[in-house]
């Protein structure tokens, strides 16, 4: 199809690059921002702006807040959806089993646990016979957030990272991403293979030449100096659901699969099933200080990160114990197993083979659990450089064809220049937005958190309309108007965010930085460099735009 | 020698081998790496993981030789080929080590 491989390869990356492209700039945007998605629920939710606490005691603490935990409402309407008949009244359903989590990060502590329902599944393949529950508490003294309150960081940005929001057919959309990741990949080696001055380009900026020139080498920079960066990440995103990518094991493999577990149960010692005799739970903090204790002696001293207990009530219930990876890259987890009626140890993790090694040391390096802010830091300009590489990509694919299309009257040029506003600036529209929302939203509004979500999502619809609206220059070879608006809208927004949160709160930047809050801080200075960048770049966008003409007949 | 510009239909073709025939070889590939390597005493899991350590990489390569190979038939062959023939062969071993 291709005269040579270089042809094939620009193709590729042209094509695959531009359709692509829109769903990986949101990926990488969001990607960057769940970096810090803590710190952004910091700001999001004032009431758990306190320092990050350990893991609470079981016994004084966590088990009443289990005691009182309920099937979540979005789940038991999930789960009424995949099992024949009637679900039993929440408040009647027990716990089979249940983890708690945390990170050095976290001042609330997120727990949860899934309930055992007499239903049966109308798919006889659906092995879930249980209904999740879940909330986040404060450790101090065990009461819940409530239940509307949405962790604009690490429930709305991180997950659309991974998985767009869309859950529809099959949570299409964390196939979507994957194949971004996939094309991310592909991009980068076929961008590598058509320019082929690598090195040099590390150096080539032109800025003082034509748009064209220097938005390929701004293109070329961006991609060429965090190369490895953009590639480490696609490639371990992927691996990190290689699970959900290619489910061998709930497939062609089940029966091996299966016949593994239940030969690892007995090898191991923690049981698939329950046994059906009652016991009651041994003190937890006791397998905890235990678990620390063994830690320390092995020379790596820590914090607990995960405490997970299945077979609740059960002569077979167990407690596993993972350690938090505040000091490593690998998410080892180092977890110890304690028999839940006795508390006396039935198994230590070894160390992890050489594989085992290696997939948890690259998955640790994408996940981030470690306490580094400068590599944190460096993680979210590569990202921020992701972004700009597309980005720059689609303004590139413009300027190259907008002449042509302009005379040939077509619209190609156009709805691509569109379509980039919108993923570009509209993004930045939404993100401000919701945090605007975020602040103005009364405190007692019912699914306060709902209503936080739509208006991220007609900010984005809006920027949309509006970008396409703004485009028809692109059909004379001129620049959309609707570049520099939203660039001035990003940074309106992002300065009222800054303002409503220090009217709103008392936490303005003075008093955070002063005091050491550097979440709060952290949050507001990113804000209002963006706001800075925007604005400046609107200005330089209006100066350099000549006087709009009407279209000649 | 220059080649005419690509049709539609041929466009079509290429992505749909790059795209799915990659991903039923991948698929095979998962499969039947996995239950070879258990077959040969490695631990299930650790044999699962290190198959995906090296399947979307193999993805990667095979998706760019679909754009990049000169015949869109060998292409379709070994990959609809390749993939059908791994995933049998992961169905007959399975079922031989279940037994």
């Amino acid at each position: 199809m291709f005269a040579t491989f270089r042809l094939s390869m620009t193709w590729l990356h042209t094509w695959f690059g531009l359709v692509l492209g829109y769903v990986l700039v949101v990926v990488f945007f969001f990607g960057s921002l769940s970096v810090f998605d803590r710190e952004i629920d910091r700001w999001a939710l004032p009431e758990t702006r306190f320092e990050a606490q350990p893991m609470p005691s079981f016994d004084e603490v966590l088990a009443p807040v289990f005691r009182e935990l309920e099937p979540h409402p979005d789940d038991m309407a999930a789960t009424a959806r995949r099992v024949i008949g009637p679900l039993p009244d929440p408040g009647t359903l027990e716990l089979a089993s249940l983890y708690a989590y945390t990170t050095h990060r976290d001042p609330v502590l997120l727990v949860g646990g899934e309930f055992g329902i007499p239903n049966k599944p109308k798919d006889a393949s659906d092995e879930h016979q249980h209904v999740h529950g879940w909330a986040t508490i404060d450790p101090r003294t065990g009461t819940p957030l409530p239940v509307d309150r949405l962790k604009i960081g690490s429930d709305f940005f991180y997950p659309m990272h991974y998985s767009l929001h869309l859950h529809a057919w099959n949570d299409v959309g964390y196939w979507i991403v994957g194949f971004a990741a996939l094309v991310m990949l592909a991009a980068l080696v076929s961008g590598v293979v058509v320019h082929r001055k690598l090195f040099r380009e590390l150096f080539t900026f032109r800025p003082r030449k034509q748009p064209q020139r220097r938005l390929l080498d701004l293109h070329n920079l961006t991609g060429v100096v965090a190369l490895p960066f953009h590639f480490f990440f696609a490639l371990t995103g992927l691996i990190i659901f290689a699970a959900i990518y290619l489910p061998v094991s709930d497939k062609l493999l089940k029966p091996l699969h299966d016949a593994h577990e239940r030969l690892e149960s007995t090898q191991t010692g923690l049981p698939l099933e329950p046994a059906g005799q009652p016991a009651a739970m041994a003190s937890v903090d006791a397998m905890v200080a235990e678990a620390q204790r063994r830690w320390a002696e092995r020379g790596m001293a820590g914090e607990v990160g995960l405490l997970f207990a299945d077979h609740l009530g059960d002569t077979n219930g167990y407690v596993s114990i993972y350690r938090a990876g505040t000091d490593r890259v690998s998410l080892t987890g180092e977890g110890i197993h304690f028999r839940a009626s006795t508390g006396e140890v039935i198994r230590v993790e070894p160390p992890a083979g050489v594989v085992a090694g290696i997939n948890d040391f690259l998955t640790g390096l994408h996940l981030q659990h470690f306490r580094h802010w400068l590599l944190r830091w460096l993680y979210f300009l590569g990202g921020m450089a992701g972004c700009v590489c597309i980005a720059t990509g689609f303004l590139f694919f413009v300027e190259k064809r907008k002449q042509q299309h302009a005379r040939e009257g077509r619209s190609g040029a156009r709805w691509v220049d569109a379509l980039a506003v919108a993923a570009v600036t509209g993004t930045l529209i939404a993100t401000a937005a919701i945090l605007v929302a975020n602040r103005l939203l009364p405190e007692d509004l019912p699914a306060r958190g709902t209503w936080e979500e739509r208006v991220f999502w007609l900010a984005w619809l809006g920027a949309l309309l509006h970008a396409a609206w703004r485009s028809a220059p692109v059909l004379q070879a001129r620049r959309s108007a609707a570049w520099a608006e939203q660039c001035l809208a990003v940074s309106v927004l992002a300065v009222v965010a800054v303002l409503l949160n220090w009217i709103t709160t008392g936490d303005h930047l003075w008093h955070t930085l002063t005091t050491g809050y550097w979440p709060v801080a952290g949050v507001d200075l990113t804000l209002l460099a963006a706001a800075a960048i925007a604005a400046m770049t609107a200005r330089r966008l209006w100066s350099t735009t000549p006087t709009w003409e009407p279209a000649h007949a | 020698m220059s080649t005419p510009s690509p049709t539609a239909p041929q466009i079509v073709s290429r992505v749909l081998a790059s795209v799915l025939g990659g991903y039923g070889f991948v698929w095979g590939f998962a499969a039947f790496g996995t239950a070879l390597l258990v077959a040969g005493g490695m631990e299930y899991h650790e044999a699962w993981t290190l198959v995906m350590l090296l399947a979307f990489l193999l993805f990667l390569g095979l998706f760019c030789w679909a754009f990049a190979a000169s015949s869109l038939a060998r292409v379709w062959t070994v990959l609809a080929g390749g993939g059908g023939a791994m995933t049998l062969g992961a169905w007959l071993l399975t079922r031989h080590l279940v037994s």
